[in-house]
């Protein structure tokens, strides 16, 4: 049985920068594996060895993806081997391409009890791709996922909504994407890095999966800052409880605080 | 020629800075404040493999070459110079000689504990008499049966306060000339005889431990000399080879947290209307600090790679702890200067990164020294 992880090799979005015409602009970014997916990855890890699975990472992107040091990234986190579908241009599709793509790397191979994903990707962060991703292999998806174990005859799995705490059995094959709380992420280990290099990577093209190139146009972000400016106001705090009221009105004046919410 | 770091040194870059920002960074100040040594980072820091690099895959270690190493103290210095310290003496000065010049024996019995961070490791080189002068040390072992008794005083040991493991430097012949007379051993901390002080009150890394350590009618089996009987000196030498690469990647990195402050800080200030580093005299500084880092690393990673390469490198890991400890200092220094006040205060890190930085001109030899070793290389 496989534990497969979709995982993308990604700009930091902390690095990247926003014009004043509100373009983002990624090409100072470094790629790295995307913060969420270094959760699925590290998630996967600990359910391969708690039920003896291996766990394969499926990756579809640009030629970058498939760069030894991009490879052996995603390897030193934990993956025991890697599938990797790297050609030109393929990071610039959507996520519903991205998902077909994923689908037919995760159909490569035998026996997937499981696909686990990131809440998002760091760069298009559109959330879609885990969903899609099941539509296209007809399976069972759940995302915001934040606990998951093997209970001996199927998955169980906890999420918060924002009214309480739900659970879930699956017992199917399912694609599960993980909230970025599902694990505090760690550093990959000295060895691990050093191991990584030995591990098998296999490199698919598009047509040993028997598809075309999506022609899908390309997404490009645009972005308007919207943070925080000072305002500059100075509160003589002699008095600690005029002091408070007068937080609290600025607070509600500046629409930060809002009637009803916890003062 | 390539200048290009291996895709195994760029990922350990990246791991050791993403464990240095998640986990060294947020108690740096702290401890600093407080001169206390970070002990509840040390499994975390075992965990991840920062313990055993300078120590072979078959003993315990990860072997992740030199280079690595280094680039590990960089990133962990540039949080927190006293973390990278601790990685340090405990790697090159403590794990590193038992490699070299440790029997089977001596391998299996101290490299997995010290390589998978159940131990630490020391160094005992510095007396109060003999500091530059090393070869002058005072410290005994006498022959008594089958067993050496050591006695002794070492002062300024880094990691004093929580190691385990020590490298202990002593004259074994008092008649032989005074570099000749000298043997290495290795000594657990539990053994009768050993006692270690109270740590100093520092001007900088204040959360390494740095404490004297002496030896009264301390009883070693013979078992646990290092190397051969006289040869110490020369395992004291050829370690701090190794060690000054690392003392110059702690000293580049305490200059590069420092520099990204200040770059960060220069792009938000805003005084005259528009960010300071508009202003032709903070880019300036900033060039300078860019161009010296630069330098620095160059010079750091080549004698790491000379030494992971085994060639040749002690002049080249003198000349880099020579070049990069005085620009730790200046770069410090400068990132202050780009702060104003508030750099001065303890609202930023740099008053840290310049206290920190002075003491990588100092040990495992000072600039001086090094500029002794450098001449003597160039005037043969
Ligand atoms: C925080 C800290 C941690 C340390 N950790 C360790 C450790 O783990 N293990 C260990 O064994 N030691 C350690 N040391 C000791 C350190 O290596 C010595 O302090 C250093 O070698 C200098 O020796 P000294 O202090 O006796 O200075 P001295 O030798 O007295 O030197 C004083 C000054 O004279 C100069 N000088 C001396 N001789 C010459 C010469 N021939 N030519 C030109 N100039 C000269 C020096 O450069 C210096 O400027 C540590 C020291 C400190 C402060």
């Amino acid at each position: 049985m496989t534990i497969a992880v979709a995982y993308k090799w990604a700009p930091e979005a902390q690095e990247a920068s926003v014009d004043a015409a509100g373009r983002v602009d990624f090409s100072r970014a470094k790629d790295k594996i995307s913060d969420y997916d270094a959760v699925a990855i590290q998630v996967g890890r600990r359910l391969a060895d708690a039920t003896g699975q291996a766990l394969v990472g499926v990756t579809v992107s640009g030629p970058q993806a498939g760069q030894p040091v991009a490879t052996k990234a995603a390897l030193a986190r934990g993956l025991d081997s890697v599938l990797v579908l790297a050609e030109e241009g393929l990071d610039r599709i959507g996520p519903s391409a991205t998902a077909s793509l994923l689908a037919g790397l995760v159909r490569q191979l035998d026996d997937v009890s499981l696909v686990l994903a990131g809440d998002s990707s760091t760069d298009v962060g559109a959330r879609m791709t885990a969903t899609l991703l099941a539509g296209r292999l007809g399976w069972a998806c759940l995302t915001d996922v934040e606990q998951l174990d093997w209970s001996g005859s199927d998955w169980s799995i906890t999420r918060t909504q924002t009214w309480g705490v739900e659970t879930f059995k699956v017992t199917g094959p399912a694609v599960l994407a993980l909230s970025p709380t599902a694990a505090a992420v760690k550093a990959p280990g000295m060895k691990d890095i050093l191991a990584a290099g030995k591990k098998p990577v296999r490199p698919v093209a598009l047509t040993d999966l028997g598809l075309e190139r999506p022609d899908q146009g390309e997404t490009r972000a645009t972005a308007r800052l919207t943070g925080p400016s000072r305002q500059g106001v100075v509160i003589d705090v002699s008095d600690p409880d005029a002091a408070a009221a007068v937080l609290v009105a600025a607070l509600r004046q500046s629409g930060l605080l809002v009637e009803g919410s916890q003062e | 020629m390539s200048f290009e770091l291996t895709d195994e040194q760029l990922i350990t870059r990246d791991a050791v800075r993403q464990f240095a920002d998640s986990t060294v960074a947020p108690i740096a100040a702290e401890i600093d404040r407080d001169h206390r040594a970070p002990l509840e980072n040390l499994p975390a820091m075992a965990e991840l493999g920062l313990l055993g690099m300078t120590v072979p895959e078959e003993l315990g270690g990860s072997g992740s070459g030199t280079v690595s190493y280094v680039i590990a103290v960089e990133e962990l210095a540039r949080r927190c110079a006293s973390h990278a310290v601790i990685v340090e003496a405990h790697s090159s000065l403590c794990c590193w000689p038992i490699v070299a010049f440790g029997n089977p024996e001596q391998h299996q019995a101290y490299l997995p504990d010290l390589a998978g961070g159940a131990k630490i490791g020391a160094f005992c080189l510095t007396e109060p008499g003999a500091g530059t002068d090393a070869a002058s040390l005072t410290s005994s072992a006498r022959r008594d049966g089958d067993q050496w008794v050591l006695n002794g005083q070492k002062v300024f040991i880094t990691n004093g306060g929580f190691a385990d493991v020590f490298v202990v430097f002593a004259r074994t012949d008092p008649e032989a000339p005074s570099a000749k007379g000298i043997s290495a051993f290795i000594v657990d901390r539990q053994t009768a005889g050993l006692t270690v002080g109270d740590p100093e009150r520092k001007l900088g890394i204040r959360g390494s431990s740095t404490t004297p350590v002496s030896f009264s009618d301390l009883r070693l089996p013979a078992t646990s000399l290092l190397g051969r009987e006289g040869q110490g000196f020369a395992i004291a030498m050829r370690t701090l080879d190794g060690g000054r690469t690392g003392i110059a990647a702690q000293a580049l990195g305490i200059a590069q947290g420092a520099y990204e402050t200040a770059v960060a800080y220069a792009k938000e200030r805003i005084q005259f209307g528009r960010p300071i580093a508009n202003l032709q005299a903070i880019q300036w500084m900033i060039a300078d600090m860019a161009t010296d880092l630069e330098a620095g690393r160059l010079l750091c990673y080549q004698a790491a790679d000379l030494e992971e390469r085994h060639l040749d490198f002690a002049i080249q890991a003198s000349m880099a702890k020579l070049f990069c400890a005085p620009m730790s200092v200046r770069v410090a220094s400068s990132a202050i200067q780009v702060l104003g006040g508030v750099g001065y205060t303890e609202s930023y890190p740099v008053e840290r990164a310049y206290r920190d930085a002075k003491i990588t001109e100092i040990y495992e030899g000072t600039n001086e020294v090094q500029r002794l070793v450098i001449s003597k290389s160039q005037l043969r």
